[in-house]
């Protein structure tokens, strides 16, 4: 009877979650006329509406952006963060209010620091450019991974660090040693983090972007037009934005549930 | 091997000093140990040593080198720490090679010669068999080891141990200490090991300075510590039953000089020992007090009086030991305890006489509080 329950839950759990997915990829593989009657269980699948995205509408610019834009701005969050993390963490830099701070570029609302950007960003010509979201991007997720590496450094007891150097090892050499592969989980979460909200940010981009460096989320909101909705194409661009990252999740839950046990390896 | 010479260290943690103007000189091959209750700061004089503190004031040297600037890295010493910092993501093996494989060290050694090192090292601590474990999979006693042959697997100038084995359990306990010994003797480098376990510093140590509060408060062999303890605190440090410190007064009746706790409890003070008493014991209120120090041992108890100078007291409580009895009295502000090598079977209340063998009568000025705990 438990058991019943159990499964009866993950059931409704599961069909929660993935309907909107199995969704928008039925949809995608459906033709116009098909779309509109979703009680037609059977219907014979077509690719007319991913040709749609390569032919009528290219859309390959748009991934490429969201590409180049995902993995400078995390690259950068990681370089500036790693750093800034192990040394609030170690030498408690700015004694808290640093940290502080940065921290709290995150608990006001997205909009309020929108519009300085926006003149900012007009003023220095950054408006629709790669670099200007990247930088924006930096700004948004760089507080967040500090706080989320400042947790996992602070799990590592500082005393490895002493034992490290008195064995006869510098401080860089010990962060490479021993430091680095014991964060490395923590780093790896992290990284994804940034990577899917740099890659699913819709906000910033829409007001930030026109046509050179628009992203895929921007992308997806074109085909809402004034005359209709193409919900085909829309679908399989849909399909096609989701796939890095189911692919991402996929990767960190290993780094998760290693995560997890990361306790275990104190003392 | 080296010499370690510190000059006046001082270290702050904001309004606590925890290591107050201590100094001393630890020669080249000796087993120096620091010894106090927690909070003493023999933790931090370690790490101050070691270079993963920095000192406020004073000057540690080295061999003859003043070593105050340097890093821990190129100070040329092995810490085994109290809580053992084993690497999580290393081996057993690569645990104890680390130290052997940093870029300070002058020689390279091929992967054979290491691997010699760290077998021979593991073996001689019993732990060959775990080289290939990780150390979340060990035991306690095995970590211990592990972190001893991390430690020991150089030959430092000197070897600093911060309580390598408080935390094993008292069979373990003895069994490490034997092979600590015996690996110090081998090597014959200088060590500075820290532990609040008396017994241990007495096992192991050529000298043991004691501290308290971040003050030095004896250095000295373990005979000088527990033969002639300079103060109250060291003396009530060592030893266990603990040392019996009785406060009193010196009364001078006819030629004689009395030590007097009350009217029951008076005895003679011996012309041995009189001109110490007299030199220790302070004016208070118009009386001469004194504070006097006797190890249980020396504490006689029988039914009969056997010296004039016998006094007799009722007995609060007795307790057995396989060959042995401790008899235990209340005074005003503290419990007398006498060790008998005999067992005795007196009840609660029961008069006996008590006799202090007077050679082993220590005095002291008041720096320590009694308690009845």
């Amino acid at each position: 009877m438990r058991r019943a329950l159990f499964w009866f839950a993950v059931v409704i759990i599961l069909v929660g979650f993935l309907w909107p997915i199995v969704w928008v990829y039925v949809t995608s593989l459906k033709s116009v006329a098909d779309i509109f009657r979703p009680e037609k269980l059977v219907f014979s699948p077509t690719l007319y509406n991913y040709r749609y995205l390569v032919t009528v509408r290219p859309s390959i610019m748009e991934f490429r952006n969201a590409l180049i834009i995902t993995f400078a701005s995390t690259a950068l969050v990681m370089a500036v963060s790693l750093p800034a993390a192990y040394s609030f963490s170690r030498f408690n830099t700015g004694g808290g209010h640093l940290l502080f701070i940065t921290i709290s570029t995150r608990m006001f609302p997205g909009v309020v620091a929108a519009l300085p950007f926006f003149f900012l960003f007009r003023n220095m010509g950054l408006l629709d450019t790669h670099i200007g979201l990247v930088l924006l991007y930096l700004y948004f997720n760089m507080s967040f991974a500090t706080f989320l590496l400042y947790g996992f450094f602070r799990e590592i007891p500082e005393e490895l660090e002493h034992s490290a150097m008195v064995d006869g090892y510098s401080r860089l050499a010990t962060f490479r040693k021993v430091i680095f592969p014991l964060i490395r989980p923590g780093a790896a979460v992290t990284t994804i983090f940034c990577l899917i909200w740099a890659w699913n940010e819709f906000f910033f981009a829409f007001l930030f972007t026109r046509r050179v460096a628009r992203t895929v989320s921007v992308g997806l909101a074109v085909f809402w037009g004034s005359v209709e909705i193409q919900w085909g194409p829309m679908a399989a661009m849909m399909s096609l934005a989701i796939l890095p990252t189911l692919a991402a999740a996929w990767f960190m839950q290993r780094f998760i549930i290693r995560g997890l046990t990361f306790g275990a390896v104190k003392g | 091997m080296a010499e370690v010479k510190v000059e006046n260290l001082t270290k702050s943690y904001g309004r606590l000093v925890a290591v107050n103007d201590v100094s001393f000189s630890c020669k080249d091959g000796e087993f120096f140990t620091f010894l106090g209750p927690s909070g003493a700061g023999k933790t931090t004089t370690l790490e101050l040593i070691a270079g993963i503190k920095k000192p406020d004031s004073g000057k540690i040297y080295i061999g003859d080198e003043l070593v105050n600037e340097l890093p821990p890295q190129e100070r040329d010493v092995a810490m085994a720490f109290e809580n053992y910092s084993l690497y999580p993501h290393f081996s057993v093996y690569e645990n104890i090679a680390f130290p052997l494989k940093a870029p300070t060290r002058k020689e390279k050694l091929s992967s054979k010669e290491e691997r010699k090192r760290v077998e021979e090292m593991a073996n001689l601590l019993g732990i060959g068999e775990l080289l290939d474990r990780r150390p979340q999979h060990l035991s306690g006693g095995q970590r211990q080891r592990v972190s001893l042959a991390r430690a020991m697997v150089r030959r430092p100038r000197v070897y600093l141990l911060d309580e390598p084995i408080a935390h094993l359990d008292a069979k373990l306990k003895v069994a490490a200490r034997t092979t600590l010994k015996r690996l110090a003797t081998k090597l014959g480098t200088t060590i500075i090991y820290v532990t609040h376990d008396y017994k241990e510093a007495l096992a192991l140590s050529d000298r043991i300075l004691i501290l308290r509060a971040g003050l030095v408060e004896q250095i000295g062999t373990a005979e000088d510590v527990y033969l002639s303890p300079v103060t109250d605190f060291v003396a009530r440090l060592i030893g266990d039953p603990p040392i019996n410190l009785i406060d009193g007064e010196l009364v001078s009746v006819d030629d004689k000089f009395l030590f007097k706790v009350n009217d029951e409890f008076s005895f003679e003070i011996q012309k041995e020992i009189l001109e110490k008493a007299q030199r220790i014991a302070r004016q208070e209120n118009g009386k001469l007090k004194v504070r006097i120090g006797i190890r249980p041992v020396y504490v006689g108890v029988s039914e009969e009086k056997l010296s004039p100078n016998s006094f007799q007291l009722p007995v609060y409580a007795v307790e057995h030991e396989a060959d042995s009895s401790i008899v235990t009295f209340e005074l005003k502000d503290t419990f007398l305890i006498a060790k008998k090598n005999k067992k005795v079977n007196w009840g609660i209340s029961d008069k006996v006489y008590l006799d202090f063998d007077q050679t082993h009568i220590h005095f002291f000025k008041k720096t320590l509080e009694l308690s009845k705990r």
